[in-house]
């Protein structure tokens, strides 16, 4: 047993994530990624006195979008806070966010584990803030763009309910979905707009204790989650191992290094000085409201997951695959309605569509198969009209030229012959040319059948269908 | 009166540096900052009653529309300091993300 099988992780994930709005939060400047610096500012979102802030009323409905989503309690009055502190990236010293009354609380993310059952994450609360500037150290001096500064964010509080990387990397995955799926986020951790901090501490198995936690930042990559939170937790163990204290403190991934880095020991909440936002009117969102948004409701990931295992057959971790994006089991399903056979169409979209697909950086409404044309082929292929292994052959080629499976069957000539007419006129043709071998089989040696038919696939280049074939040359041998 | 810390700590998350003068200065002012608190705190008022600056005819929300502002220029050029459109500030937080 190794010394980290004596230790558990526990951890929390804090996600922030950016509102799909028009807007900003407070103001009308537009929200758009990567705009020349402060060319989407104004008086509110750069702090200048006077200015008085008013709620974009989009953002509060996806902030609710997302927690009935996650059946959280929504509070029909809630209030923004002051969260004081000094940055050059924050204009007014203040950013504001909610504290001690957040619009929602609980609920939970369902999450897949590695043996294909669901556990709820539970969630501590969901609350509104703005998103703050931009600033970029040069050698003179700070450089700060205040375009982001105000853009509207939710930050989703997790409960220290994971204990392993992996059921976290699970928890920002299942996340991430939800958020595409209402469209409220982008849920893009490279761009930014879904950024994530962990914090994690570390414990002796069955201890009551929680550790001193570790926040966890920057991480920016989905590839990297895992990795970071990993690193941490043995970091940890091998320093309680080896008698020293765990300091609480706010460490950085190095992605480049592949470990953490110290940022800098905690401030302290109180540090922050909260106290309610007296430019803004408590936040009212009454139940008529509520209902309204929930009517606007998707089918979640959860859902559609379920419904795919019950209509379609699919297992647990197939139907996991397609749900993980809206786009991806839209494709499936309208694969599945035109081939009337789900299974081909989960085999073909997971083992020939996705891994292609990734490898071109394509995204599946991109995809060049259409859901027409891969429908298509696999009616093809349960009609016998063509093989697997031909039907391989032209996906590729679908693949490549976002054709037709039928122009290309006509331009590689892989149209399968199955017209018995055009078949016994080839026969026929073999027939007269080994009239030797057809005594021979008339004798009793009806091993030959096989010559024949060998000879048929010659001629035909590999074309006939071979279930057709095989009859064709009994009948005709026989009628000899 | 506040203690030499507690002035020193708040001038901290301040940004401040203060010399002693200032810290002693501080400790009488800042603390009569605090007992005028104290007399509010013995007031009974309901929880969440803090005054607000907030008209009552203040529209509650706005609607989801995106305006860019006309003068983003005159924003930026108000700053004591500029450089290609950003605002210049003295990197004294360079440690710090
Ligand atoms: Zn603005």
């Amino acid at each position: 047993m190794s010394a980290r099988d004596k230790y558990e992780a526990v951890i929390g994930l804090e996600v922030h994530a950016q509102l799909l709005t028009s807007s900003k939060m407070f103001c009308s400047c537009p929200n758009v990624f990567g705009a020349e610096p402060n060319t989407k500012i104004c008086p509110v979102c750069t702090g200048q006195p006077g200015a008085l802030p008013v709620v974009n009323r989009h953002a509060i409905e996806l902030g609710v979008r997302v927690g009935l989503a996650l059946n959280s309690t929504i509070h029909p009055v809630s209030i923004f806070a002051r969260k004081n502190y000094f940055y050059p990236d924050l204009p007014k010293g203040y950013q504001i966010s909610q504290y001690e009354q957040p619009f929602c609380t609980g609920g939970e993310v369902p999450i897949q584990l590695k043996d294909g059952t669901q556990r709820g994450v539970k969630l501590t609360r969901i609350h509104f803030e703005e998103d703050v500037g931009k600033s970029t150290h040069h050698g003179h001096g700070t450089r700060v763009d205040l375009n982001r500064a105000c853009v509207p964010l939710i930050e989703m509080v997790s409960e220290p309910d994971m204990r392993t990387a992996f059921e976290a990397g699970q928890y920002l995955r299942a996340l991430r979905n939800i958020l595409r799926y209402t469209q409220v986020c982008d849920g893009n951790l490279e761009e930014g707009n879904f950024r994530c901090d962990a914090n994690i501490s570390v414990r002796l198995k069955g201890a009551q204790e929680f550790g001193t936690k570790v926040e966890l930042k920057n991480i920016n990559s989905f590839r990297y989650v895992e990795k970071a939170i990993d690193y941490e937790i043995d970091r940890q163990v091998e320093m309680i191992e080896l008698g020293e204290v765990i300091q609480q403190q706010t460490r950085g991934w190095n992605a480049a290094k592949g470990t953490t880095e110290l940022m800098r020991l905690k401030e302290g909440a109180a540090d922050y000085r909260y106290f309610p936002e007296p430019d803004l009117a408590p936040l009212e969102i009454t139940t008529d409201w509520q209902n309204e948004i929930r009517k606007q409701l998707p089918e979640l990931p959860q859902q559609k997951s379920e419904r795919f295992q019950e209509s379609y057959g699919l297992s647990p971790y197939d139907a996991s695959v397609l749900t993980a994006a809206q786009e991806l089991a839209q494709y499936f399903e309208t694969v599945t309605n035109l081939s009337q056979n789900a299974k081909a169409s989960a085999n073909w979209v997971m083992n020939e569509l996705l891994g292609r697909l990734n490898a071109a950086s394509v995204e599946i409404d991109q995809s060049p198969v259409s859901t027409e044309h891969l429908a298509d082929l696999i009616r093809r292929i349960d009609s016998n009209e063509i093989s697997g292994k031909i039907a391989k052959t032209v996906f590729e080629a679908m693949f490549a030229t976002a054709k037709a499976p039928e122009t290309i069957l006509n331009e590689k000539g892989l149209r399968q012959i199955s017209d018995a007419k055009q078949l016994e006129k080839v026969i026929q043709k073999v027939i007269e040319a080994n009239t030797s071998q057809v005594v021979e089989y008339k004798n009793g040696k009806t091993k030959l059948l096989g010559f024949f038919v060998g000879q048929v696939m010659k001629e035909t280049k590999g074309q006939a269908n071979p279930g057709v074939l095989n009859e064709l040359v009994k009948k005709l041998l026989d009628s000899q | 009166m506040l203690t030499r810390q507690e002035v020193l700590k708040i001038a901290q998350l301040a940004r401040l540096s203060l010399t002693d003068a200032e810290v002693a200065e501080y400790q009488k002012r800042l603390g009569r900052v605090i007992e005028y608190m104290k007399d509010l705190d013995s007031l009974s008022l309901p929880k969440g009653a803090f005054v607000r600056h907030v008209p009552l005819d203040a529209p509650r929300f706005r609607e989801d529309e995106a305006r860019q502002w006309p003068d983003r220029e005159a924003i930026v050029a108000n700053a004591p300091l500029a450089e290609e459109n950003q605002f210049l500030l003295p990197t004294v937080l360079e440690k710090e993300t």
